[in-house]
């Protein structure tokens, strides 16, 4: 019992190839049609899951910047809670990017290769040279948006357990491969990864608790264990710790919570 | 039946993979071999061919070009060797080497440096720092390589039609990724192709005669045509190589026919 992350530069492949895996191995799909259901878990709209996904604000832009994160927030955690159920492919939701140390999880990365840009310039009814240029800036933008969002680069192959470029090897045998692969004892759930998993979960729905009020926090969980990490001026240091803990200890899993307040900036915010 | 490549990161257990590759689909297997050819055929020391294909070309280079022709070499001496496929080969740089050639499946070996430290402190018995130092120093030097002469990044994913993380994915399930991929249809050698890569072998063997004193042309071949493009540098010294085409056409039978392009710019196939 596996999940399978797939990512791809690609979006229209990205979905090609996670629904055949997913219709293989007769796995639940895990992608955006999850956002209404996040939105109204988390009382927020779809639209703005969804917009969050695609484009970071500008840093100038403070309030837009906070909802922004905290939309951010509400997708990893009702990922995270769905990636419990085990048995599914996910796409299209970043998950790649923030749901690390879970041995059973794999990570897939597809490239699309030569013959994409030749069949978007045909789509697009342009030369192949403009297609190659929009999908480099294409590529700029979300190379731009994860870093922005999780200070990771997405395109770095060590990220992923294998990379496939579809050039010469046609998404079929890529989703063979990749159901193949899935079915290795080392992508099948055991103890040990399940906790990682469910120590990310609980920390994501802190994360996102929490952030509702307040910006510059990291969440760790471990068995029910919670560390909030968050950088306060002094003068409000206290009043910031009370109500950290009472936020994140009223959240369901959460059996003790710790908090490091600090005046340094953090790399990232999940 | 396809030629398959295998890159790496120095002690990124890429050699045992493509060893347990070769051993299962029974194909050759080769790394080392190509450099003695090379050395043997145009009577170069293997050290300086080793130094040229490993380290990044030094600021004399640009007027010596040495590293350019030893490249060349290397690249005939390689070509020559696939050209009957079925064949693993796991030294340097084979998927910029062998661009051009449809049936190759490259494949690219990653490993966490903490693995890689491991290894080279077992292997050359020295500390964990100096062990680091020694990979760090290694994967500069490809990365400058790889930029000087192809204007790439060695560890760009889209150069590779695989590539796999051997920390997560065992040596055993790398090989039967590989072996998989390389029954796939994309990498079957056909006739056109077969072609294709003894052309590519006529086009090296010609650049690699002609390299030394022509170090800006170009070479196609296309069915025993040779082309040979002289770049946008005029017609100077094309007296010069007109004669030393003369006898490079002597030389292989198997030129049906050659002729010059001067002033046209090199496609961008051309060796």
């Amino acid at each position: 019992m596996s999940i399978i992350m797939i990512s791809s530069d690609v979006p229209e492949m990205e979905n090609r190839i996670a629904e055949g895996v997913a219709e293989e191995k007769g796995y639940d799909r895990l992608d955006r049609r999850i956002l209404a259901d996040a939105a109204l878990r988390y009382g927020t709209r779809p639209e703005r899951l969804n917009e969050a996904l695609e484009s970071a604000p500008s840093l100038f832009r403070r309030l837009a910047l906070r909802r922004w994160r905290y939309a951010l927030a509400c997708i990893q955690a009702e990922v995270l809670d769905r990636m419990l159920a085990d048995n599914l492919v996910c796409w299209g939701l970043a998950a790649h990017l923030y749901v690390n140390g879970v041995s059973h999880a794999m990570k897939i990365r597809v490239l699309s290769g030569k013959e994409a840009d030749a069949k978007t310039a045909e789509q697009m009814g342009v030369p192949l040279h403009k297609s190659e240029r929009w999908r480099a800036a294409s590529s700029k933008r979300r190379k731009e948006w994860t870093m922005a969002a999780f200070q990771e680069e997405e395109a770095d192959p060590s990220r992923y357990d294998l990379v496939i470029r579809l050039d010469q090897i046609d998404p079929v045998e890529a989703v063979r491969t990749i159901v193949g692969a899935s079915e290795y004892r080392k992508f099948q759930s055991m103890t040990y990864s399940t906790k990682c998993l469910t120590d990310l979960a609980l920390a994501a729905k802190v994360h996102v608790a929490l952030s509702e009020s307040m910006t510059d926090v990291r969440v760790q969980a471990r068995d029910g264990s919670v560390v909030v990490s968050t950088r306060v001026p002094n003068r409000q240091k206290r009043k910031k710790v009370a109500a950290i803990k009472q936020v994140a200890g009223r959240v369901h899993g959460v059996s003790y919570v710790e908090v490091h307040a600090q005046k340094g900036f953090f790399k990232r915010t999940g | 039946m396809a030629i398959i490549t295998i890159s790496r990161g120095s002690s990124s257990l890429g050699k045992t993979v493509a060893e347990q590759v070769a051993r299962r689909l029974d194909y050759r297997l080769i790394s080392r071999e190509v450099l003695l050819d090379a050395s043997t055929r145009f009577q170069i020391p293997e050290i300086k061919l080793e130094k040229a294909i490993h380290d990044a070309p030094g600021i004399l280079e640009r007027y010596r070009h040495s590293q350019q022709s030893y490249v060349a070499y290397i690249r005939s001496a390689l070509v020559e060797r696939v050209v009957d496929d079925n064949v693993v080969y796991h030294g340097l740089a084979g998927h910029l080497l062998l661009k051009g050639l449809g049936h190759v499946l490259k494949v690219r070996i990653n490993a966490e440096l903490k693995r890689r430290v491991a290894i080279v402190m077992e292997r050359d018995k020295i500390p964990e720092e100096a062990a680091r130092r020694r990979i760090l120093e290694d994967d500069r030097q490809r990365q400058k390589w790889t930029q000087s002469l192809y204007g790439q990044d060695p560890w760009d994913a889209s150069l590779y039609d695989l590539t796999i993380c051997i920390d997560t994915l065992s040596v055993d399930m790398a090989v039967d990724f590989i072996c998989r991929a390389a029954a796939a249809e994309g990498f079957q050698a056909t006739e056109s192709r077969r072609r294709k890569a003894q052309d590519m072998a006529m086009a090296c063997r010609v650049k690699a005669a002609l390299v030394d004193e022509f170090p800006q042309v170009g070479v196609t071949c296309d069915n025993g045509n040779v082309l040979v493009y002289t770049g946008s540098g005029g017609d100077r010294g094309s007296g010069k190589l007109a004669k030393k085409l003369r006898q490079i056409r002597d030389m292989e039978e198997k030129i049906f026919h050659l002729e010059t392009h001067p002033g046209v710019a090199l496609p961008p196939d051309a060796v």
